[in-house]
Parts: structure tokens; sequence; C-alpha cells
């Protein structure tokens, strides 16, 4: 039983490692650079969150460029002057995260996907597809509905507000799971790289969440009508969210309280006391 | 015809003097542990007063016992829905107080105190917490009418009492109490058993004294709630309920139980009574008036060949049915009609009957001496300084009836013997008080025998309890045969 058990992790393990080792092609590097660098990078469409990556073997070398790429962070941390500069450069100094299942081949496949993306086809910049129309007034009410969750997702991502705090959207606030969104607007580079971070997420819990859900170009475009408008209105350091949410935890509990006194309101709190106590009222 | 056994008791207060010996030895035996120092198996009660806990026959206030409803036997405390509502707080327990908070002394301070102008004392400190406490209750703080304006009048048999009875109650030269020893009524109809969630409340199939399988105990604690004489305990030590378990292992060896051992009054009688099970819901559903006729009606007679039958088809040993022919418990409560049981209109129909205690007499004064011998015989009885009504309340289920014939039988014997021994009354008079009290002379000849000249083995006739027999329902003796001679109780635990 347990050495059958033993052979099925044992092909398990196999087919994964040979699936996450396969020679990355062209094609799939092209998905990939979809899927987890297009949110911040174009190839030749300009800077939005981070650096246009045209020539970007010609600017670094190789060797650097497939070491940065499998842990962006370490290299930084490392003191590494070039590394140090790109983060002076990112808006909100924001560290690139990795991309799951990073590795050397992967890497070099994608650096070979960069410098052909050239020649061939140009990948469509993520957030291209956004309407550069200005926001309406109904734009920033729907974009609220999705936020709170009143309106559901149309691949059914979960609502923003699950995990994010949006200054006093909510009343009590949101969840503390995910970052505090009130200065999110700021920070990822305003319409065009908030735009482009929300249709493809890089951070592996995003991505997890909204991978296989991705949100709609409407979508997109009113919450960021949303986010502007409430990181306009919301003061910075408003936690008057957190005031309440222990107010109406309080307030909660003395109503429970008051049930369970109602609901108990005949047990016995003391026989022999109130009987002395009564007899010494009435008079000795 | 369901035929079962079960060891009975009778209690004869007109011979407890109050000394609580039966307390000690059983604190001594069973609750001088860690948890338990607060219970009281057995206790000894001040009648008028309030017991242990504070007031436990006020169901009003407890919710003990059954209550008819609808013509179907509920328990007051709880139901399906009340059990799931109220599982982490049951709302009829007695607090701490109503017991009391155990507490010894700091005798070193006798010892240790520096010297100086006042006397050392041993200041109290609370069992339970180990802080220093100013006592206010005990197990008997209303003993010998301790405190009688507010614990005796507080009597819940002084229920339905005129207020002038009440009051000479506790007038001078007409003050009046007896004492009422109590242990677990090992019922045949027991509210704990019924109100357990955990089913870990048992009536033992051979014997009928009820258990608390430790292990079961999930210490919900609404046997304490349910039970109507307050003779269940939580132990906050082991987080478990523990009561009474009639000296079992003593039983089991042929030894009465310590409190019925050690009594000094000898006013403890044990035995076997057989009894028909499948009328129990029957009688426990019936009217208050007519309960104290249907369970005499269960206890069934051991010398019938019917019962003897029947009960040897239900496996009750011939032994315990030569043994139930022999009860003691049998002729006061059955033969006699003398023993009553207490408070029967909780219908859990208790096990264990007390014999009515005899007030002391009332006198006239007449050319300076005493005078009690009126026309009307039973004088005494009628004009007593308990009221019969508060008897009535307590061993009646509130009917007079039994009490009187009770009482009034006494007194007949009593006289009788007076006839007999002392010689200052008439053999018609004493005659005619047998007659009137439905007692021949032969009764009353056995009666003084078992109440007066009883031995040791005229109170306690304890059945075999056949262990090796009902130990083989649970186990089997020979599983070992061939086996090794030691080994592991229960098997290791290996592998994953």
């Amino acid at each position: 039983m347990r050495f059958l058990r033993l052979v099925q992790i044992g092909i398990l393990t196999a087919c994964l490692s040979a699936y996450l080792s396969r020679p990355a092609d062209a094609q799939g590097a092209g998905a990939v650079f979809r899927q987890n660098c297009s949110a911040c990078h174009t190839i030749g469409g300009g800077h939005i969150i981070g650096p246009d990556l045209q020539g970007v073997t010609k600017r670094k070398d190789r060797a650097w460029l497939v070491r940065f790429l499998q842990n962006p962070k370490t290299m930084i941390d490392s003191g590494d002057p070039y590394a140090a500069q790109l983060v002076q450069d990112a808006p909100g100094r924001m560290v690139m995260p990795t991309a799951a299942g990073m590795n050397p081949d992967l890497a070099n496949a994608l650096l070979d996907y960069i410098e052909g993306g050239t020649a061939a086809a140009k990948p469509e910049p993520a957030g291209a597809t956004l309407s550069d129309r200005p926001f309406t007034a109904a734009d920033v009410a729907v974009g609220q509905q999705f936020f709170l969750g009143e309106r559901p997702f149309e691949n059914g991502g979960p609502a923003c507000i699950s995990c994010h705090t949006l200054g006093t959207i909510g009343g009590l606030g949101g969840g503390r799971l995910g970052p505090d969104l009130t200065n999110v607007f700021d920070r990822l580079g305003g319409r065009k790289g908030l735009g482009a971070w929300l249709s493809g997420p890089p951070t592996p819990t995003m991505q997890s969440v909204f991978g296989k859900r991705a949100l709609q170009p409407d979508e997109i475009l009113s919450l960021l009508a949303m986010i502007d408008d409430a990181s306009n209105r919301s003061h910075p350091a408003d936690n008057s969210s957190v005031v309440k949410f222990f107010a109406f935890g309080f307030s909660g509990m003395l109503v429970g309280l008051a049930l369970l006194q109602i609901a108990w309101r005949g047990r016995i709190r003391s026989v022999r006391r109130s009987i002395v106590r009564a007899h010494v009222r009435g008079g000795l | 015809m369901n035929v079962r056994s079960q060891i009975s008791m009778v209690f004869h207060l007109d011979k407890c003097i109050g000394c609580h010996t039966c307390s000690i030895a059983c604190k001594n035996i069973w609750t001088d542990r860690k948890g338990t120092e607060y219970m009281w198996w057995n206790n000894v009660e001040t009648k008028p007063g309030t017991g242990f806990p504070t007031d436990w026959e006020d169901q009003e206030r407890y919710h003990g016992g059954w209550e008819v409803h609808d013509g179907q036997l509920q328990l007051k405390s709880t139901g399906k829905a009340k059990t799931l509502f109220n599982i982490y707080h049951n709302p009829s327990m007695p607090t701490m107080d109503d017991y009391y908070e155990p507490w010894t002394y700091k005798y070193e301070e006798l010892f240790n105190a520096p010297e100086g102008t006042d006397q050392p004392t041993a200041r109290p400190v609370s069992m339970v917490t180990g802080e220093l406490i100013n006592i206010e209750a005990g197990p008997n703080w209303d003993d010998d009418l301790g405190g009688s304006p507010i614990y005796a009048a507080s009597d819940p048999n002084l229920k339905g009492l005129h207020h002038d009875t009440q009051q000479q109650l506790f007038a001078i030269e007409r003050l009046v109490f007896f004492y009422f020893p109590r242990i677990c009524n090992h019922c045949l109809n027991p509210s704990c058993v019924a109100s357990c969630p955990s089913g870990a409340l048992y009536k033992r199939g051979e014997d009928g004294i009820v258990l608390v399988d430790q292990k079961r105990c999930r210490g919900w604690r609404a046997c304490v709630a349910a039970c109507p004489y307050k003779k269940m305990f939580y132990n906050w030590n082991t987080g478990k309920s523990e009561k009474c378990i009639l000296c079992f292992p003593r039983l089991e060896t042929g030894q009465a139980p310590a409190c019925f051992h050690s009594c000094v009054g000898r006013i403890r009688y044990l035995g076997v009574l057989l009894y028909d099970a499948s009328r129990i819901e029957e009688v426990a559903s019936l009217p208050s008036d007519k309960l104290i006729e249907g369970q005499r009606s269960l206890i069934l007679d051991p010398n019938d060949p019917e019962v003897i039958s029947a009960a040897r088809r239900n496996g009750v040993h011939d032994s315990v049915i030569e043994s139930a022919q022999r009860s003691p418990v049998y002729r006061f409560v059955k033969d006699w009609k003398l023993a009553l049981p207490p408070h029967l209109e909780y219908r859990t129909l208790p096990m264990l009957f007390y014999v009515p205690p005899m007030s002391p007499v009332m006198s006239n004064r007449s050319n300076g001496s005493l005078d009690h011998v009126s026309g009307d015989l039973f004088h005494d009885i009628e004009e007593a300084r308990v009221p019969m009504k508060f008897l009535a309340n307590l061993f009646g289920a509130g009917e007079q009836g039994p009490l009187r014939y009770a009482l009034r039988k006494q007194q007949a014997v009593r006289w009788y013997r007076r006839f007999k021994t002392v010689g200052d009354v008439d053999e018609q008079t004493a005659v005619r008080m047998l007659q009137q009290a439905d007692c021949s002379s032969e009764e009353a000849e056995a009666i003084y025998a078992l109440t007066s000249l009883c031995t040791f083995d005229d109170r306690f006739v304890i059945p075999p309890m056949h262990r090796e027999e009902a130990i083989q329902m649970m186990e089997d003796p020979l599983e070992h045969k061939q086996g090794v001679g030691f080994g592991f109780l229960s098997g290791p635990k290996r592998g994953m």
C-alpha cells in the first residue's frame, strides 16, 4: 500500500518537473511575457511602471539579466548599483516581483523573445485596450459597486473589499490582507500604470486570484475612475474606519450580553443570600 | 410483569438523634478528595429548615424532578430543545453559596503568631480559592433550628399551613424540630438519569443503584439541575459529576453501606424489594393523591409464587428472592405501611422510605400532675407540635391520610407496649387503640421487635450481589484462558 503511494508520488513529481523544465520556445515565452511582465513593461511601447524593455539586452549583459530575473530582490539587496538605480526610478520604489516558475532556461527564453520582439509582432502593451475617455460620475458609481462586491465581476473574481481597504469606503473599511489602496493611484503610476497592472496583475497573490478570472477592460475603467475619485477625496491619515469597527464590535457585544441576560433572566443567582437579605430587609 | 430487584432503604426518624455520624463516615470514605470538599452524599437536616443546598425542596426555584404535562411525564428542568439552548449554561443550578464554600483554618498561625497581647487565632481560609473568607454558611448551618427566624421559617413544607399554625411552630414551649437524614434515594424513575445528555448516568440492572460513569460524564451538569433532592454533585476539580454510590463496593462484599453501619441510633434498614418495572411510567404519571398507593402497588410480594417465577424468568437469582422475603424494608413499607417516601410529588419514585417521627407529647397540667389521657386516644397525633400538614407536605405528597395511618399505628404500638411493660395503661385501652390503628397484637410485637430490639442482621438483609454473573454480561471470563500470565491491559499502539 505504502509502496504504491510512493510510486504515485514519484510519477507525479517526475511529470511536474518535466513540465516546469520544458524548453521554453518563443511562442511559450510570449504567453509568459503577457501573463507576467506586460502589466509593467512594454517592448517599444514606452515606460509605464517598469522601463521599456526594447533593447534591454544591449543595455546590460545577458548573464546579469538572467540573474536579475530569477530574484530581483536579492540583486537589489546585494547593493548592485544598476539594480539600485532601477528601484530609484520605479514609482513608489516598487521592487519587481519574481515570476512564478522562473529558472535560467525560462529567463533566456524571455530575453530571446524580447530581442526578437522588435522583429516579430509586437505584443500589445497591457492596458492599451483601455479607453482614454474622461471618467464620469456613472463610472465612479459602477466602480464602487464592483469594489464593494454589490456587482459581480464578469469572470467571477472576488470583490476588492475582501482583501483591501480604500479610504473610508464601505464604512468599516475593507480587508487587511492586501495593501491599503488609498494611495495606489499615485504609487502605481496613475491611470495608465494602474490600468496596465489591473489588466494582468503580476504579484503572486493577485495572480493566483485573478490569473484565471481576468478583469474586463470596462470593469478596470470603472475601478480606475472610482479609485481616482476616492484617493482625491480621502484624507491619507483617515483611520475613522478603525474606530467605527471597534465601536461596532463593542456595541455588538453589549447587545449580545443583553440578549443573554433576557434569555436567562430567571436563572438562580443565589438562593441562600436572597432569603437572608429578604429577612434582614423585612426587619429583624 | 417485568420483575426486578432493588436495594431499598428505610430511615426510622423516630430514632434519629441528629448526631451526623453517618455524614462523617461517608465524608471520610468518599468525599475527602480535592473538588469534593463541599459534597455531602449523606447529610442530616433539621426540620423545619431549609436544608442543604439551601431550600432544595423549592422546585419553583430549582426545577427538579418530573411534571405531568398533557398526560406526559416530562422533566421540569430540561427537554430536547431546552438542553440545546442551555447546554453551556444551566440556569437552574444551585450556586456555591447555596451549598457553602468549604473552608479550613490556618492552624499554623496558632503556633507561628508573634508574641502579643491577643490570643492567636486560626483564621478560616476557603478550600476552593485558598483566600481568607468570612464564613457565611455551612452544610448544616440551620442545625437544631440555628437561625430559625430565617431558615426554619423559609421551609418550603410550611406552604399551605395556616399563618397561626406556622407561628405556633416557633412559639415558646411548643418549639419543635426533628432530624431528616438524607442520601441518594436511588429512585425507580430517576430524573438525573433521564436528563444526562451524555448518557453517563445509569441504574444498575441487578440492584437498582444509580451510578455515574466517570468516563462518559462530560460535566454538562444537567443531572445537578434535574435531581429534585439535589443529591447530584459536580466535582470542580475533575469536571465530572458524582453522587452517592450506596457504598456498592461494601455491599458487594456483604457489608452495609458506611452511613448505615455507623448509625448510632440504628435508624437505618436495608433490604431488597422486588418491583414491576413495566408499570413505572404509569405510576409516576398518577394524580398526586394516588401516588403513594401507586408506588406501593409497584412493590411486589416476594412470597407470591407468580412473582417468584416472573423474577426467575428475568434472571433474578434465587438467593436475591430469598433475601427479598426477609427484607425489613418490605415489612415497613408494604406489610405495616409505616414508612413513606419523601416528596413523592417529584415523581421520581424514591426507594428510600421514612418512618415519620412522633412529636413530643402535648400534655395538660391538672392538679400539679401531667394529664395526657383524653377521651380521644389519638389526641396527641392530631394536636401534635409538628402539624400533620407539614409532615404530609414532606412525606405524603400533600396527603394527610397515609401519614395519619402511620403515626396512629406507631402510637398504638407504644401504648400496647406500655400496657405490657409499664402497666399504666389498661389492656382494654391498648387493644382498642390497636384495633383503631388497624394493627393486630402480633403485628404490634413485630413492629416493636424490628424497631427496638433489632440486631445488625435484622436491619441489614444484604443479598448476594452475584457480581460474577453481572460481569459476564460485559466480559468473557474465559477470554484469557491459556494465555500467559502477564501482558498489556490495553494493546500497545504501534505504527502510524
